[in-house]
């Protein structure tokens, strides 16, 4: 029958192109392995795909032998997204369309040093550069997220003592240097109400925050549609508001922000007579699972953030409230204390009350809004004047 | 769920071994709980791969005791660990090049059909669950080995030895002579072991890798314990319980 033939052809397709997207790039007999389809299909296939500008094949090497790597199309070139927290950092690459190519997380030790920290963002990207087939012309720029202000104009952390040993570094200069491409940094929170904002949860608000909890909390405000700042990049630091009067001495020199409640090792330590040493990732697990004790402490983070952004949400009345970051994983857990805060502390908006919701993005808010800002922040087409005339009809 | 109070999955005791004039471990004592990841360092020469053999059943200690679950046991070959729930990974990874990913992680436990036949489906099925479990990014069960790159060989190794259910897993130096890509998938296994429930004793020289995904850090030292650090121990004093400065 011509009909389950072509359906036949189509689900081919799609598993084809499924494969490609999930690995980066495979090699046509890697692609028989991944979906099963013969080396005949696969080829046919492949062709028709090449032809209708949906992927793209280059020579490449495997185990020494010649083989064609096929990677989904990037011809306006890719852009990568890198997040540095204090316990991991991720790195994506993506094409002009958002669409995340490859993508590597590293856990990282505590209080990591400057130095080898970008030395591995460094490799981290032109690996993965190598694992699509691509090298680094074809990358576009660099978008940066760091838990900590940054100075958007000179990429430097605009407040001492927050990243030990970070304070004096330019990244993006350092980071530029090694890559020779275009470095744009920015806080992590930012990133996340950017692209939020853009594409998740708050993309139908002019005015919304996003909260990122995790090692330590902060906060992205979008007004108008676009991401808040501030003068120097310290608009919605609240991990720095004072939560604790009578609390212990922050890294800023402080006493009783919230990051000495909610974030690091203070957040863990009530459970460790009970629990034992835990990780984050540990509570996110074990308060999913049911864990009273660890749903008890998650509760009231949530509580003491909830507080926090009340008086954000006076000073700004946004639309919606988007809570991201690692904690945000254990869903109403964490959400509803931290919406019943809020609400609780805020006057009743009668004609749009505010919202209280979780990351459409989830965890990957961040480092999305990374990917954004190296987009927004070099234009395709700025590159194709400078290039000339050769690029210009490889696009047309 | 953890507990305060609880009986190591594995625990060295007073462990020594000589090989002739060559003191390798000297009254070694070693805890590895579930959900830990106990990382090992030293100098070259410090004990690191001896004590790995000696929880691997390859070598016999010459005093002191292993407890599983707190009971003595002693392995008299490395198929007795592993039989007791630990599995290693050395640093070689003993794979075979020209097997594909399937029978490398069945090797020398084949599955077999009521006909004696190989059940080649139920192993792929298998294979393709623990490596979805851990993680890993392999196109194909049936790709063979000399196509992989070394972290997914890495990940091979350490999917073979899920296979028996183990409680403790030995990884010796899973990162060296890695790419930082490589490594960071080869990380994010060791997190997703732990995450299973699993003891894992992490050998490694990189002070990075290890602060980063360890619970606890214990230095050997000429064959003794000089030291037992938290995970977020800095750099320098780490380094200074290796080289003996401190």
């Amino acid at each position: 029958m011509a009909g389950s033939q072509s359906s036949l052809r189509e689900a081919n397709r799609a598993k084809i192109v499924e494969a490609v997207k999930q690995y980066g790039g495979l090699t046509q007999v890697e692609l028989t392995g991944a979906t099963g389809l013969s080396p005949a299909t696969v080829s046919t296939i492949v062709k028709e795909l090449v032809a209708a500008g949906l992927v793209e094949v280059r020579g490449t090497v495997r185990s020494g032998r010649r083989a064609q790597l096929v990677t989904i199309a990037h011809r306006l070139g890719l852009v990568a997204g890198v997040v540095v927290g204090q316990r991991h950092l991720r790195v994506a690459i993506a094409d002009a369309s958002h669409e995340v190519v490859a993508e590597q997380a590293l856990p990282l030790p505590a209080e990591h040093k400057v130095d080898t920290s970008l030395d591995r963002v460094a490799l981290l990207v032109v690996d993965l550069l190598e694992r699509i087939g691509a090298n680094l012309d074809e990358l576009l720029g660099i978008g940066l997220g760091l838990p900590a202000p940054v100075d958007v104009d000179t990429g430097l952390i605009s407040v001492r003592g927050i990243m030990r040993g970070w304070d004096d570094v330019h990244v993006a200069q350092v980071l530029e240097k090694r890559l020779s491409r275009p470095v744009f940094v920015d806080n992590d929170a930012n990133l996340g109400a950017m692209a939020e904002s853009a594409l998740g949860a708050s993309r139908h608000v002019q005015d919304s925050v996003f909260v990122g909890v995790s090692h330590g909390t902060g906060a992205g405000v979008v007004i108008g549609g676009r991401v808040h700042r501030g003068f120097a990049g310290l608009a919605g630091e609240i991990g720095h508001v004072q939560v604790d009067p009578a609390g212990r001495v922050c890294v800023c020199g402080n006493r009783g922000c919230l990051d000495t409640v909610v974030g690091g090792s203070a957040f863990l330590a009530p459970l460790r007579d009970s629990h034992g040493n835990l990780t984050l990732r540990d509570v996110v697990q074990y308060a999913n699972e049911g864990d009273l004790g660890c749903r008890q402490v998650v509760a009231d983070a949530g509580r003491v953030v909830g507080q926090v952004v009340a008086g954000l949400t006076t000073v700004l009345n946004p639309q919606c409230i988007v809570v991201g970051g690692e904690l945000a994983q254990t869903g109403d857990v964490l959400l509803e204390p931290l919406r019943e805060a809020v609400l609780r502390r805020t006057l009743v908006n009668r004609v749009a009350p505010v919202e209280v919701v979780p990351a459409e993005l989830g965890t990957r808010a961040e480092l999305t809004g990374a990917l954004l800002l190296a987009l927004q922040s070099t234009d395709v087409f700025d590159r194709v004047d400078e290039a000339g005339a050769g690029i210009v009809e490889e696009i047309g | 769920m953890t507990n305060v109070v609880r009986t190591p999955l594995l625990s060295v005791r007073q462990v020594s071994k000589h090989f002739g004039a060559v003191e390798a471990l000297v009254g070694v004592d070693l805890d590895v709980h579930a959900h830990e990841v106990v990382a090992l360092v030293g100098d070259n020469g410090a004990g690191k791969s001896t004590l790995a053999k000696v929880i691997a059943g390859v070598l016999q200690p010459d005093a002191g005791i292993i407890e599983r679950d707190g009971v003595p046991v002693t392995f008299s070959s490395p198929s007795a660990a592993s039989a007791s729930g630990i599995a290693t990974v050395f640093q070689d990874l003993a794979l075979c090049e020209n097997l594909d990913v399937t029978a490398n992680v069945f090797l020398g436990h084949e599955l077999r059909t009521s006909g004696g036949l190989l059940a080649d489906g139920e192993m792929e099925r298998v294979t393709r669950r623990i490596l979805q479990n851990l993680t890993v990014r392999i196109p194909s069960v049936r790709t063979p080995l000399h196509h992989l790159s070394g972290g997914q060989r890495q990940a091979v190794a350490i999917a073979r030895t899920l296979i028996g259910e183990p409680r403790v897993v030995v990884l010796d130096e899973p990162t060296a002579a890695l790419s930082v890509a490589q490594s960071a998938e080869v990380l994010t296994h060791i997190q997703r072991l732990r995450d299973m429930g699993l003891g894992v004793v992490l050998i490694s020289h990189n002070m990075n890798d290890v602060r980063a995904v360890a619970d606890r850090v214990e230095v050997l030292r000429h064959g003794r314990n000089n030291g037992s650090f938290p995970a977020d121990v800095s750099h320098e004093s780490l380094l200074a319980a290796i080289t003996g400065a401190a």
